[in-house]
């Protein structure tokens, strides 16, 4: 029973590592319809980032981490107006994007690996690596704090969705974008918005999974498919649907890993096996977006 | 259709005139091929080595070169893809080597040999430990003088001899060589009549090793043996490990041994055992390792002298074999014997004996503990 | 009549070509008429049929790994293992398809690529039959009729390999079935309007697709004797994507021209740039997608009519 609740924290931080992921994911589709798949990609520029103000710098944490968001914030904003930008006004197919960005992971990919070398590098964690014990709950200081900052930055976005007449303009786009422009929400702005804030959802992600990985070139891709699994599984309709499908996720991963009387490599084909299943039963997700309201 | 056959004609004949023209001009030199990885998921262990033997043939050649011909390294880069890597062995044989050394991951050294056994091309790796590159293809021109698993694993069984381990855990990743290592411990430790009672994975991409450790701590063993090589996934492992309270001792693979775990491990390998080649007290070691400083302004590591101990043995068979002829160089390097390199332990040498075409000394690895981050000292020497 | 000349044309040509060239450069021959074979059928499965799907080099993989164990674990002789494999390729291929086809978009590229990385996952598993991470090795083409069929004649089979692939699909684009695809790629529902069954006609073309990958890697299995997870791993099929949209996708001329350059560039590039082709893919790519959707064919096109107006 103790392995299961300490085994608890520790699933529940990679869920929202997950679930972050899914939610750059996410914060672009909605309005866009677009598949950013580099979005791994945007963690390891920003767990790198870490790295160097973090680790080479060895700057004060909360500064850092300010720093490298707020250069999350003008990558995703600058990937969008350079690659997708065009694409979208001039009308081109949807899948052209996607295989824009398809391209720009590679970019970044090989811009990192030819900037940092293939060494992985450290990136410290925010309070440490001690253990924090809650009772019964046991897990480790990063833990705790990856799970209070995804929580926060749920919270936040539901509440910009939910609440704001911006968030209120993403949904309009995302519901239909013509109707939306008629009504005079200003497109551009949104697209930029979504890709931004994507970048930052995707880098925190990034800098809050290094300190255990290491910053390292190649983390983006497996990142970039746990994240979209864990967005099919949670429904693209609702951004509680991408904490849920995080969740569920982690959890299948790690209790597979523990419990299963399964061979230790075929566990590795759970998460493809979710994903699969999930794709073919129910693309929609779990959670289903929420009607538009009368 | 016409048309299409026009573009593809051209296309096709475009890339003949691309490639003919890259046939290499006459020199009098002996030439040296080399396979490395200098982008691919190896790269951070290709190129270390890479970079050991590119230094001993500028050492050599400040001495004078190789019956008196200047040697010159061809390198190719199969970017850790082990049909690339076939063809890069082919580009090289072509370019008239004498010699083809391959750095790169285990399986694409085994495909290249499927060219050098074709072309009866003499081949080495100073570096892989793959213990079935010279079992699965059956090529005399082959030799393996990396630290095979099975003697990592002999020698690190030997220094805990007298710790009388009867139940350990196993635990790796899911690359190649970590799968292959993994069979050999657990091969040897089955040998040894002591029990595997946990053999985890923890596959490339991981977020964390918990779940795999939690296991390890239930079936509570005497030892634990890490036999992966992907460094992110080692870190995890290591993390896991004290997160969770582990004590068990932890013996790890000579990829332990790789200087980049002191900085994405901090303050997780106290007391680590891990089993090296590399032994800074050995004479040999320390002539290279001055000499290299001098020489580049860094110091080596015991990645570099894999590399340099490669082009020296395939410095020194040619010079017995008198000539750049593969049958005489085969025969030469076959009958290497007690050659003193720069990797090992103090009484270490290089041999094929026997017919065998592994020729790092069973009793030549050293074992090795961390002390704080840092690379302690010798504990224990060979296998016996 | 006439195609058929052309065609024994062409495969002389191709295979004089091939017993021409040195070691070294045979071996880039084989590999880079494979990849053409690959990127055809790749052009039809996502250009002309409008299919994202990340699972041709798996097909390319199951044929390779199939043909060799049938023949030497299963010890079937040479004819029927390549029966063997053709229905063992297209079986797969339909149980893939059949569901996976209803997705549409990028959910179809998620299934695929999923089903791609758990092929790798089972051929790591394997243990003895598919040897695991290490792979198989150590195995020879069996003699055919009793004469070994190496060197420049083995050029020739995969010379005739890429023919027969190219005629099967350019058949197949000439034909109705071609014009469903694109109607079905273009509109689904226009083209179910007009009497299109959408789903048998996706069903067919991944089907078809995959099953001469497959083929084209049984083929493989004897160009090095060496068959392992690594070889058929995720960054190839980005790279075919990558060469079926610089070339111009929907274009067969596209294909060839999309992989002879990427092919052959990494090999000339080396001495120049080093090794950071894959860079420079990737600025390609997001160029023409940016710049000249078409492709390079489609750059070939314009210049030529420039020309001729003139």
């Amino acid at each position: 029973m103790n392995d299961f609740l300490e085994l608890l924290v520790g699933a529940t931080a990679s869920g929202c590592v997950y679930a972050l992921v899914a939610l750059s994911y996410l914060l672009i589709t909605r309005p866009t319809g677009v598949i950013n798949f580099a979005v791994g990609e945007w963690s390891m520029l920003a767990a790198f980032g870490g790295f160097v103000l973090l680790s080479r710098l060895s700057l004060p944490y909360p500064v850092g981490m300010v720093l490298v968001l707020g250069g999350m914030f003008l990558i995703g904003w600058a990937t969008e107006r350079l690659t997708v930008r065009p694409l979208l006004e001039k009308g081109a197919p949807a899948l052209a994007p996607i295989l824009a960005l398809l391209g720009m992971l590679v970019v970044f990919r090989e811009v990192v690996s030819l900037g940092f070398g293939p060494d992985p590098q450290p990136v410290p964690p925010s309070f440490g690596f001690g253990r924090l014990e809650l009772g019964l709950i046991a897990g480790s200081y990063q833990s705790f704090f990856i799970i209070a900052v995804t929580l926060s930055v749920f919270a936040l976005t539901w509440y910009f969705f939910e609440r704001t007449l911006a968030g209120k303009s993403f949904e309009a786009v995302a519901i239909d974008r013509r109707a939306a422009a008629l009504m005079g929400i200003n497109l551009r702005r949104v697209t930029s918005l979504a890709f931004a804030g994507s970048a930052v959802v995707a880098g925190l992600a990034g800098v809050l999974v290094s300190p255990n990985v290491s910053a390292h070139y190649l983390m983006g891709l497996p990142l970039a498919i746990q994240g979209f699994t864990a967005l099919v599984i949670g429904g693209v309709g609702r951004v509680e649907g991408a904490l849920l499908g995080g969740l569920i996720l982690a959890f299948a991963e790690q209790f597979t890993v523990r419990y299963a009387p399964v061979p230790p490599g075929l566990a590795m084909g759970v998460p493809l096996v979710l994903l699969i299943v999930f794709l073919l039963l129910k693309p929609t997700g779990l959670l289903r977006a929420r009607e538009a309201r009368p | 259709m016409k048309k299409f056959f026009l573009h593809k004609a051209l296309t096709v004949m475009a890339g003949a005139m691309v490639l003919l023209s890259s046939a290499a001009f006459a020199q009098n030199t002996i030439k040296i091929g080399m396979i490395t990885d200098k982008v691919g998921p190896a790269k951070g262990y290709a190129e270390p080595v890479a970079q050991g033997a590119v230094y001993a043939v500028k050492e050599l050649n400040a001495k004078g070169g190789l019956l008196g011909r200047q040697i010159e390294l061809l390198v190719e880069d199969d970017q850790g893809k082990p049909d690339v890597s076939a063809t890069a062995a082919r580009k090289l044989v072509d370019s008239g080597v004498a010699f083809i050394l391959s750095v790169s991951l285990t399986p694409a050294t085994q495909q290249a040999q499927s060219v050098t056994r074709e072309s009866k091309t003499p081949h080495m790796t100073p570096s892989n430990s793959g213990d079935t590159l010279t079992t699965q293809v059956d090529n005399a021109n082959f030799w393996q003088t990396g630290p095979l698993g099975s003697t990592q694993i002999s020698t690190l069984l030997s220094y805990a001899r007298n710790k009388n381990y009867k139940r350990v855990a196993l635990v790796t990743d899911n690359s190649d060589l970590g799968q292959l290592t993994n069979r050999f411990f657990k091969a040897e430790l089955e040998k040894n009549n002591i029990q595997i009672v946990s053999e985890e994975v923890v596959p490339r991409g991981s977020t964390t090793a918990d779940p795999q450790m939690q296991k390890v701590r239930a079936a509570n063993p005497d030892a634990m043996f890490m036999t992966g090589v992907l460094t992110p996934e080692n870190a995890l492992i290591l993390r896991s490990y004290r997160q969770l309270g582990l004590k068990a001792p932890i013996l790890g693979n000579y990829n332990m041994s790789i200087p980049v775990y002191s900085s994405i491990a901090k303050g997780l390998l106290d007391g680590v055992v891990f089993v090296d080649a590399f032994d800074p007290a050995k004479a040999e070691t320390k002539r290279f390792v001055e000499s290299y400083k001098k020489d580049t302004g860094t110091e080596p590591y015991n990645l570099n002298g894999y590399g340099y101990d490669g082009i020296m043995l395939v410095a020194d068979a040619i010079k017995r074999a008198g000539s750049t002829d593969k049958d005489k160089i085969r025969e030469a390097m076959q009958s290497t014997k007690a050659y003193k390199g720069v990797m090992g332990s103090v009484n270490a040498a290089y041999g094929f004996t026997d017919g065998k075409r592994t020729g790092f000394d069973t009793n030549g690895m050293v074992v090795r503990v961390y002390e704080g981050d840092a690379q302690g000292k010798v504990v224990h020497v060979g296998n016996k | 009549m006439r195609q058929w000349i052309v065609l024994a044309i062409a495969a002389l040509v191709l295979s004089a070509i091939g017993f021409a060239l040195g070691a070294y450069q045979t071996d880039v021959y084989r590999k880079l008429l494979l990849w053409i074979t690959l990127a055809l059928g790749y052009n039809f499965l996502f250009g002309i049929s409008g299919q994202v799907a990340f699972s041709h080099f798996t097909f390319y993989g199951i044929g390779a790994y199939a043909i060799v164990i049938l023949l030497f674990q299963v010890g079937l002789p040479l004819p029927l293992a390549v029966l063997v494999g053709i229905a063992l390729c297209v079986v797969l291929a339909l149980i893939v398809a059949i569901p996976a086809t209803r997705l549409e978009g990028f959910y179809l590229a998620l299934a695929t690529l999923a089903f791609a990385q758990l092929f790798i996952v089972v051929l790591n598993e394997g243990g003895a039959v598919t040897g695991a991470a290490g792979g198989l090795a150590n195995y020879r083409l069996p003699d055919v009729f009793g004469m070994r069929v190496t060197g420049p004649w083995y050029t020739v089979v995969i010379v005739l390999l890429l023919l027969s692939t190219w005629t099967i699909l350019w058949r197949l684009d000439r034909s109705y079935f071609g014009r469903a695809c694109r109607a079905v790629r273009d509109d689904p529902e226009a083209a179910r309007a007009m009497g299109v069954n959408v789903a048998h006609t996706k069903i067919i073309a991944y089907t078809v697709t995959s099953a001469l990958a497959g083929m084209a890697g049984m083929v493989y299995a004897f160009v090095d004797n060496t068959v392992n997870p690594l070889i058929f791993g995720l960054e190839n099929v980005f790279l075919l994507l990558f060469m079926v949209i610089v070339g111009g996708s929907g274009r067969h001329a596209g294909a060839v021209v999309g992989a002879v350059l990427l092919y052959l560039l990494p090999l000339v590039l080396s001495p120049l740039i080093g090794h950071h082709h894959a860079l420079v893919f990737g600025v390609f790519m997001v160029v023409v997608v940016l710049f000249q959707p078409k492709g390079l064919i489609g750059l070939w096109d314009m210049l030529r009519k420039r020309g001729g107006r003139a």
